[in-house]
């Protein structure tokens, strides 16, 4: 036996491991070999320390901890007799006050949620009486303009009242004082162009009864060829049948510009046979005048 | 233990009496902390309790046991993987003495203290083997079964451990 071999054996050697055969071989050879003497000596110092080392004992607390967990143990595997328990447990667990509690006020944080988003919701519909209130605006503005009107249309100077009644422009419809207004610039105005502007401003409000009716009625107080001239259109153009009276008087008056009886006389033909003529109101005022033989027969049968 | 698996757990007492001082030493070369160690113990009977149904009779209680403890102790040390294995030389020199001459209980107390301090260096393979044969006094066999290894390499790691703790020993008398 080899030293190698002899060393791999003196553990078991010591611990009494080895079979009786290897036990007597490695003995033999511990007898030659000092190197392997030595080497079991100290392996058998640290060894034999080993077997002398005290084990300390366990303090007394293991015991009754041991026991106390025995016993937990025996409860808790009692506590579980049959898995409809656990179910039953577990519900009881989950429906606990606390439980409950915090269910609660999640289900509480939801809500808010959702009314906030109903609120934000709300505020965006709420953005609709903004168009109302546009529409209010745009009611006021009309409204400033009307009373711009009224307020401009007794200004002394011509220019002024021809912009007040260009402010009618943008009316689709007028409060009866503006049309008062109106009505009393066209008879009374002296100015001639803002009396044709006031007719032209008028015939635009002319869908309204007091509109048509006060423009028949102006007939008789107007005594300027081209405002008789132009409301003779616009009675055309309405096909105002009121007006053929008015008309008719008209060409009584011996004063009458000659043109203007020729075109009161065509109106007046017009509106009897319910026929519109081609609007001349934009046509300048032609003071040549040229009598023709149907013109006269016209007026002799007046 | 194949009763206490049946659902007689009373006893387990009996079980406790008898293995929890092997056990505790066990966990004490290991670790080197008695505390430490007792509170291992509870574990390890706990586990016992709870996973009896895992016990099979064909193993010998003692390896089972020594099973559930390694994977207490691997757990363990896992979870307090910075504070390394120190060793509680105080502990010793209170659990020995009693009319021993005081010199010869210096003497032993250096030596004890020493193999202590040797059996700390070691690595946990080869302290793992050496405590079980030489402190738990189990047969090569025995441990190969806990080990879950072959008789063969268990021989060749006692012996080499055996030899690692030799020459740390010495170097740390000299």
């Amino acid at each position: 036996m080899n030293c190698e071999h002899a060393k791999e054996q003196l553990i078991d050697y010591l611990n009494h491991e080895l079979p009786a055969a290897d036990r007597s071989a490695v003995a033999a050879h511990l007898e030659e070999c000092t190197e392997c003497r030595q080497e079991l000596l100290a392996l058998q110092r640290v060894w034999g320390m080993m077997s002398a080392m005290p084990v300390p004992e366990p303090s007394e607390n293991v015991r009754p901890a041991f026991y106390a967990m025995l016993a937990s143990y025996k409860e808790e595997i009692q506590a579980k007799p049959s898995s409809w328990a656990t179910v039953w447990q577990w519900l009881q667990e989950v429906f606990t006050p606390q439980h409950a509690l915090r269910l609660a006020y999640s289900l509480g944080l939801v809500g808010v949620g959702v009314a906030v988003g109903f609120w934000l919701n709300k505020q965006q519909l709420a953005q609709t009486p903004d168009n109302q209130q546009l529409v209010t605006l745009t009611k006021q503005v009309a409204d400033m303009r009307q009373v711009m009107l009224l307020s401009l249309i007794d200004n002394p100077s011509a220019t002024e009242r021809l912009r007040a009644v260009s402010y009618t422009k943008e009316l689709s419809n007028a409060n009866p004082r503006v049309v008062e207004a109106l009505l009393s610039t066209l008879n009374h105005d002296e100015n001639v162009n803002v009396r044709l502007a006031t007719l032209e401003a008028l015939s635009q409000l002319a869908h309204e009864p007091a509109v048509r009716q006060g423009l028949v009625q102006s007939l008789a107080h107007q005594e300027s060829p081209l405002v008789q001239s132009a409301l003779a259109d616009v009675m055309v153009q309405l096909q105002e049948k009121r007006s053929v009276k008015p008309l008719r008087r008209l060409l009584n008056d011996p004063a009458l510009n000659e043109a203007v009886r020729g075109k009161i006389k065509e109106s007046i033909q017009s509106l009897s046979n319910g026929q519109s003529v081609p609007t001349t109101s934009n046509k300048p005022y032609d003071e040549t005048f040229h009598p023709t033989p149907a013109d006269r027969n016209t007026n002799t049968a007046v | 233990m194949l009763r206490v698996k049946a659902g007689d757990v009373d006893r387990m007492g009996l079980l406790f009496e008898r293995y929890h001082r092997r056990l505790f030493g066990f966990l004490y070369h290991m670790l080197g902390q008695a505390e430490a160690s007792e509170d291992l113990v509870q574990t390890v009977f706990y586990r016992m309790l709870k996973y009896r149904h895992t016990y099979t009779a064909e193993g010998e209680f003692r390896t089972w046991m020594y099973h559930l403890a390694r994977n207490v102790l691997a757990d363990h040390v896992k979870k307090n993987r910075h504070s390394a294995h120190h060793t509680d030389v105080a502990d010793w020199s209170e659990k020995i003495g009693g009319g021993v001459r005081a010199d010869d209980i210096l003497q032993r107390e250096q030596e004890v203290a020493t193999l202590h301090r040797a059996l700390a260096h070691l690595s946990d393979d080869y302290r793992e083997v050496l405590v079980l044969s030489r402190f738990q006094e189990l047969k090569y066999e025995e441990i190969a079964r806990v080990l879950n290894t072959t008789e063969g390499a268990v021989k060749v790691r006692v012996h080499r451990a055996m030899n690692e703790l030799k020459t740390i020993y010495l170097r740390i008398e000299n």
